[in-house]
């Protein structure tokens, strides 16, 4: 079981992605913009990062990029609405260790976490 | 500006694809099965937009714009009466917010649901047309038709012509009827319509 921080500015969504991971025995945090996430990470020190892409203040790939400046072997996988192949594309170019769609489906979820932590 | 009937055919087919992944994303979301009617595609001056739609709805809306930008760039609206607006964040929360003010909580829980059903319809625009769309953070308007209708500007480019495809949607069981609209000005609208014969010449 992990410490999975949630970066995303929408409380609907965080509070999704809480539903799913906790009752599978992870250990949960959040912040609400990319900034807040950062400091999150660098003092919580989360096994594994659900980032949005669409926020207010920095975009996703901006937190991810930085994310990984921070700590090269951050794991990170990317919970967006975008659907788009090309961002699918950017995300895996930009490091993310994975990328799930919204609406967010448990089984979908947790075989990416599951996943990246064994990754 | 006028249509021919091969791109209005190409179009719509393009956008029956989109919606069809926006109602199946509504359905998951809610656990309803969505009913989705034939998408309308038309071009409007952007004047005569408040009376196209207030002939399907009327009065204080709630509408999730979405700004995409890109080689085809313009507003992405989901539009839902208040009332509507209210059944769908309660069918989200199970909070029963009946039919009051929407709170701070449930106007959030709308723009999520904006989001989400946006980019799944213009996401599949970017897929099937190998274009990339930019996504910018959706705003909630809370308004009357037409003032929401005064805010359409993309950038410093204000919408003079634009190019309106919706469809309405209700979710079987409850009485949510809501309105998809795509706006695009017609320097947009023609980079459109030139990806869109390309797909369809790919697809035949």
């Amino acid at each position: 079981m992990a410490r999975i921080l949630i970066i995303d500015d929408s409380a609907l969504s965080r509070r999704m992605m809480r539903a799913i991971l906790e009752p599978a025995g992870h250990e949960v945090l959040e912040a609400t913009d990319g900034i807040t996430g950062l400091e999150r990470y660098f003092l919580d020190k989360p096994e594994l990062v659900m980032l949005d892409l669409t926020m207010t203040g920095m975009h996703g790939l901006e937190v991810l990029e930085k994310l990984r400046e921070m700590d090269p072997a951050a794991r990170v996988i990317v919970a967006t609405a975008d659907i788009q192949s090309s961002t699918r594309t950017m995300v895996a170019a930009a490091g993310a260790t994975g990328m799930i769609n919204k609406p967010l489906a448990a089984e979908t979820v947790l075989q990416a976490v599951t996943e990246a932590l064994r990754g | 500006m006028i249509l021919t009937d091969e791109q209005k055919d190409a179009l719509t087919e393009l956008i029956n694809i989109a919606f069809s992944r926006t109602a199946a994303a509504l359905s998951d979301l809610t656990g309803h099965r969505v009913i989705l009617n034939v998408p309308q595609v038309a071009v409007h001056p952007i004047t005569d937009l408040q009376g196209v739609l207030a002939e399907f709805v009327g009065g204080e809306i709630a509408s999730v714009h979405q700004i995409f930008t890109g080689p085809v760039s313009g507003d992405a609206i989901l539009m839902l009466n208040y009332e509507g607006a209210n059944i769908l964040v309660d069918l989200l929360t199970e909070e029963g917010a009946g039919s009051g003010r929407l709170d701070v909580s449930g106007q959030e829980v709308l723009m999520e649901t904006g989001n989400i059903l946006l980019n799944a319809c213009l996401g599949v625009f970017g897929n099937l047309l190998k274009v990339h769309v930019s996504f910018s953070v959706p705003r909630l308007h809370l308004e009357e038709l037409n003032a929401m209708l005064d805010s359409l500007v993309i950038g410093k480019e204000e919408l003079r012509y634009a190019l309106v495809v919706y469809t309405t949607f209700q979710l079987r069981d409850s009485s949510v009827t809501g309105y998809l609209v795509i706006v695009l000005g017609v320097a947009s609208l023609d980079r459109l319509l030139h990806a869109v014969e390309e797909w369809a010449q790919l697809k035949t």
